[in-house]
């Protein structure tokens, strides 16, 4: 019951402000920021039934079911790579805009004037 | 083609510097001096060689992909007063002959952007991108609700019009569909025109090694969609 409630806790006041951050600082778009949320409701769904992953667990053949540790060691992985993801995203993004910005402000012109209207 | 319009063609360019010098003059050739070499963080002399051929260049001081270049080049023409822009590949295997053909719907108000379709001689066409396309082609139905029998063709021409309304993202090759779906957003008139593709020893084995196989259009076909899937949620 404590690790359903720290973990719980964990993604209501870490894990959703930090995507509504992510949604304001305009790294995720709304539709990715709902996919999130949605995964992240689905966790704490599974969390608090955890016989669902059992039913999962039996349906697919496997007998024993996940200690608590590795529910948490999992969730955190998950939001370790979400957040990763998002930050890697964004600075691919602003180094393209940068690499854009420097190729268009030294573009170098013919030498001779060969413009002309076709 | 005598028109008073202004055209200019945008070469994105990545470790070309064996066949840019003729790409430039073949396209000189057919009459169009305004060209723009977007050189994409090429080790090789890709930009050397094409600033001694007296046309606009620039660099990417890194590598950011076709897209990132190619739009890099869109909004340069646009600022130059491009009355039509015309993207062509720069390892030679389109043809300039059918810049004409491109332009000409364009001039006649038929079209707002023209995509040069690869229909003719598609046996030339390695086997992976052949069947990249195939999936490229629903990928981009999907995703942006687009279907064009050529949706990777880099061959495309752009009026004034459509350049201010459309602007792309995606730094690789996804952007040709990003593009399609920014088209469709902005209610632009499009039209595919078909044209025969040449496709050289160099253009076949550009990027990969094994340009035959099945297997690397479907592994290209598969990083499209994880990278338009991205796009969607990151922004």
């Amino acid at each position: 019951m404590l690790i359903q409630i720290i973990a719980t806790i964990f993604i209501i006041l870490i894990i959703f402000p930090s995507l509504y951050s992510y949604l304001k600082r305009e790294n995720l778009t709304l539709f990715g920021f709902l996919i999130w949320v949605l995964f992240w409701i689905l966790a704490i769904v599974i969390i608090w039934n955890p016989g669902i992953i059992v039913f999962i667990g039996n349906t697919l053949g496997v007998e024993r079911s996940i200690d608590a540790l590795i529910y948490i060691a999992i969730i955190l992985l998950l939001f370790s790579t979400m957040s990763g993801r998002i930050k890697i995203n964004h600075c691919n993004r602003e180094i393209t805009e940068l690499v854009r910005e420097y190729a268009t402000n030294n573009v170098k012109k013919p030498t001779q004037n060969e413009s002309e209207k076709e | 083609m005598n028109t008073n319009k202004k055209v200019f063609i945008v070469l994105p360019s990545y470790l070309e510097s064996k066949v840019i010098g003729k790409v430039i003059r073949d396209i000189k050739k057919e009459g169009f001096k305004n060209i723009i070499v977007v050189d994409d963080g090429s080790k090789d002399d890709t930009y050397k060689i094409a600033r001694s051929e007296n046309v606009y260049v620039t660099k990417h001081l890194i590598n950011r992909g076709k897209g990132a270049a190619t739009q890099t080049g869109l909004d340069i023409s646009r600022e130059l007063g491009a009355d039509i822009t015309v993207t062509m590949d720069s390892d030679g295997q389109h043809n300039p002959k059918y810049i004409k053909s491109l332009i000409k719907p364009i001039l006649e108000d038929k079209a707002d952007v023209t995509i040069g379709a690869r229909l003719e001689n598609r046996e030339d066409m390695p086997l992976s991108r052949r069947v990249m396309n195939v999936i490229a082609n629903v990928i981009t139905w999907i995703f942006f609700g687009v279907y064009v029998r050529d949706s990777q063709s880099g061959f495309r021409a752009y009026s004034k019009k459509s350049l201010e309304k459309v602007y792309t993202y995606m730094d690789r090759y996804e952007f040709e569909s990003e593009m399609l779906g920014a088209i469709k957003g902005a209610n632009l008139k499009l039209v595919e025109v078909p044209i025969e593709v040449i496709y050289t020893e160099h253009s076949k084995n550009k990027y990969k090694n094994n340009p035959k196989t099945i297997s690397q259009g479907l592994i290209n076909g598969i990083s499209m969609f994880v990278r338009l899937l991205e796009n969607s949620i990151f922004k």
